[in-house]
């Protein structure tokens, strides 16, 4: 279907402040089939700042992709209105796919073409003028590293080398926008750093940056603005610090020791700063709202009861904590180093 | 956006060149139909074996007989030794049982003075195919070569079975090129997600079809000119004028551009090869068994003859025929090119119907 382009008078919705470029109202995306029917984006609303990375956040099979795909006009919503600038998605798809810029999950890139080839063909098909494509290739090919590497065919590249290419490939036309569907899935961590780096100066040309992710320290790296999304619901959005906050339970201190006296466990929770103490596989677990204020006090009952103590740990609730806190249950097994899920096959 | 559509035509023929390979199976294939196929099948016969005898009594030879036999052992084909290797036997028994046991292809049995008004008898190895319909007719010619003789004008030359064939091989190769080297590549396009690709730039779908439908229909035609060529170099092939040659290069280009649109629809609703690969298979060989490549569709039951109506290859080798063979203009063919035309226009208007669909 070939939605034809209608000019309304104004297509923004006039309670949307103009600072966001992205405003998403209600949006419900079903897929229906014979037998089932699946509801992968559930009344979604929320609104994305001009020129930050944004997060969306959520486990495989969450709804991220749907919504990506809806925002980049591959899917037509079942229901629900989204503007990307002042074009809505179901009226304007092609106005607004010349100004964003996608990079996929799955590879686009064609193998069998050479990085500059790649990236020239690219150029052509979202109209970047010749006059400015081959020196706009060149520096993109720079700002990757791969300038020695242009004219060798992509199958030989490693994966962080087609990623950093593919990403620079949805940047050729300087989009507003950029989405990264799952950008660093699968990447060995010098890679990830590399293409963390890569987004990061990305953003610094003033793009807005989509990002999904399923790993923590991606979004807690490089967001600003992180939503929640879980079975195709918007759980939470926020800035980074303030979803932190919004774990109750404060920091979290663990105490590695030998041998443990059962009778300091009440003594320690009687500190009205602490919210909770517990013992499991010989460590301590201590959540306190100030948990560096409060380290000497537990330390000095330790002491009075002789417990030897084998490490100390003290760290600030990371984003994991918080979705765990706010979903009961983990985003990913093993969020670091996992590669089980970096082979996520055709999904759609 | 006419932009985006050269650039993915000129990304798929970038690709088409960057595999040798490929092109050159592709064209080997029809090549071997043409020379081993060409060659194995419709080579004219000669020497077979053939007992003749005379009916008991046979006291003396009937004048028809002296003849007939002296016929039947110069009877050849112009430029060709002779057809028939004769053997005469003065026992219709023992000629018989040569036939059974082999030894002969065919018996012919010449009445004997007393039962004038007798038929000549003619037994033949009926298992075999080809020489039956052979012996039969040199019997009738000798015989009728008593009275009148046939005067024989080939009106378009001489034509091996070969050419006759060459030309149906034409179009084999296009169809050939775009259902397994156009489609496939297409369908792994969509694997690889390229075509996914495509489809978040402000490229019109149109465009990107039009791109595709380009490339296909230049390759095609490529390889039914290269095919062309070689058709002329090893069956001796005539073109006889220019515009005759222009003539076919049009032709060439309206079945090209009509089965890349087929095989754009077609593939369009495969998400993977083997499938996709089988349709193909069936496609091409109901297509052109059905065009007339090999033998006139007039041999063919009426049901089969339908097929050929709504077959492509049949008019792209018909017009061939014309043009090549019988050096006919637009006048003959003219037919067959809006036949084409018809199915191009058809074939296009459903590759972007269906492939719209698979986008969305």
């Amino acid at each position: 279907m070939e939605p034809q382009t209608f000019y309304h008078e104004d297509t923004r919705p006039h309670h949307a402040p103009t600072d966001s470029i992205i405003r998403i109202d209600h949006l419900t995306k079903v897929f229906q089939s014979k037998t089932k029917s699946v509801t992968a984006v559930d009344n979604i609303t929320f609104n994305v700042t001009r020129g930050e990375i944004f997060g969306l956040l959520g486990p495989n099979g969450a709804g991220k992709s749907t919504l990506i795909r809806i925002l980049t006009t591959l899917l037509r919503p079942t229901s629900g209105s989204a503007y990307v600038d002042q074009y809505e998605i179901t009226k304007d798809p092609e106005k607004i796919r010349s100004i964003i810029g996608v990079c996929p999950q799955n590879s686009t890139l064609d193998v069998e073409l050479t990085a500059y080839d790649n990236l020239e063909f690219y150029g052509k098909l979202v109209n970047v003028d010749d006059r400015i494509l081959d020196a706009r290739i060149w520096q993109l090919l720079e700002m990757t590293g791969l300038t020695d590497r242009a004219h060798v065919r992509v199958q030989t590249f490693s994966g962080g080398m087609k990623r950093k290419l593919e990403i620079v490939r949805a940047f050729i036309h300087h989009p507003l926008i950029l989405f990264l569907d799952e950008p660093t899935i699968g990447l060995d961590p010098e890679s990830r750093r590399e293409v963390w780096q890569q987004i990061t100066r990305l953003n610094e040309e003033e793009t807005t940056i989509i990002l999904t992710t399923h790993y923590m320290d991606e979004a807690e790296k490089l967001c600003r603005h992180i939503a929640f999304v879980d079975r195709g619901r918007l759980i939470t959005l926020d800035t980074l610090d303030n979803l932190k906050l919004a774990i109750p339970t404060g920091d979290l201190i663990e105490i590695g020791f030998e041998a443990m006296d059962e009778r300091l466990l009440p003594e320690i929770r009687a500190n009205d700063q602490i919210t909770s103490a517990d013992i499991r596989d010989s460590k301590l677990f201590i959540s306190a709202k100030n948990g560096s204020g409060v380290l000497p006090a537990i330390v000095a009952i330790l002491a009075k009861y002789s417990v030897p103590m084998t490490s100390i740990s003290i760290r600030p609730p990371s984003l994991e904590d918080v979705f765990i806190y706010l979903t009961g249950k983990k985003l990913d097994e093993g969020t670091s180093g996992d590669t089980k899920s970096s082979n996520g096959g055709n999904r759609q | 956006m006419i932009k985006g559509a050269v650039a993915i035509f000129k990304r798929d023929f970038k690709k088409f060149l960057s595999n040798p390979f490929v092109i050159i199976m592709t064209l080997v294939m029809p090549i071997m139909y043409l020379v081993i196929f060409g060659n194995a099948v419709g080579g004219t016969l000669t020497h077979i074996p053939l007992a003749v005898v005379q009916e008991q009594p046979y006291n003396d030879f009937t004048p028809l007989y002296t003849s007939s036999l002296q016929g039947l052992r110069t009877l050849a084909q112009k430029d060709y030794p002779p057809t028939f290797d004769v053997l005469v036997y003065n026992d219709e028994e023992k000629a018989k049982r040569a036939l059974q046991d082999g030894i002969v292809k065919g018996v012919v049995v010449f009445p004997s003075p007393i039962s004038r008004d007798n038929a000549v008898r003619l037994y033949v190895d009926s298992s075999d195919y080809a020489t039956p319909a052979l012996i039969e007719s040199g019997v009738q010619s000798v015989l009728v070569g008593e009275t009148n003789p046939v005067q024989i004008n080939k009106i378009y030359g001489d034509i091996k079975y070969i050419q006759f064939f060459g030309v149906g091989v034409i179009v084999m190769a296009i169809f050939m090129t775009t259902m397994f080297g156009g489609g496939i590549a297409l369908i792994k396009d969509r694997e690889l997600g390229i075509i996914e690709g495509y489809l978040v730039t402000p490229v019109k779908r149109s465009s990107i079809i039009l791109g595709m439908i380009g490339s296909g229909t230049v390759r095609a035609f490529l390889a039914g000119f290269t095919i062309f060529i070689v058709d002329i170099l090893i069956t001796g092939i005539i073109v006889q004028s220019t515009e005759d040659f222009f003539l076919i290069l049009v032709v060439l280009f309206i079945t090209s551009l009509g089965v890349t649109s087929l095989m754009v629809s077609i593939a369009s609703r495969f998400i993977e090869q083997q499938s996709y690969s089988s349709v193909a298979a069936f496609f091409s060989l109901i297509l052109f068994m059905t065009s007339g490549a090999f033998y006139p569709t007039i041999g063919m039951p009426d049901w089969l003859r339908w097929i050929t109506i709504i077959n492509p290859e049949f008019y792209a080798v018909d017009a061939l025929r014309s043009i090549i063979l019988r050096g006919q203009g637009l006048n003959v063919i003219g037919m067959d090119i809006i036949a084409l035309l018809i199915f191009s226009a058809v074939a296009i208007t459903l590759g972007i119907s269906t492939y719209r669909r698979t986008l969305e």
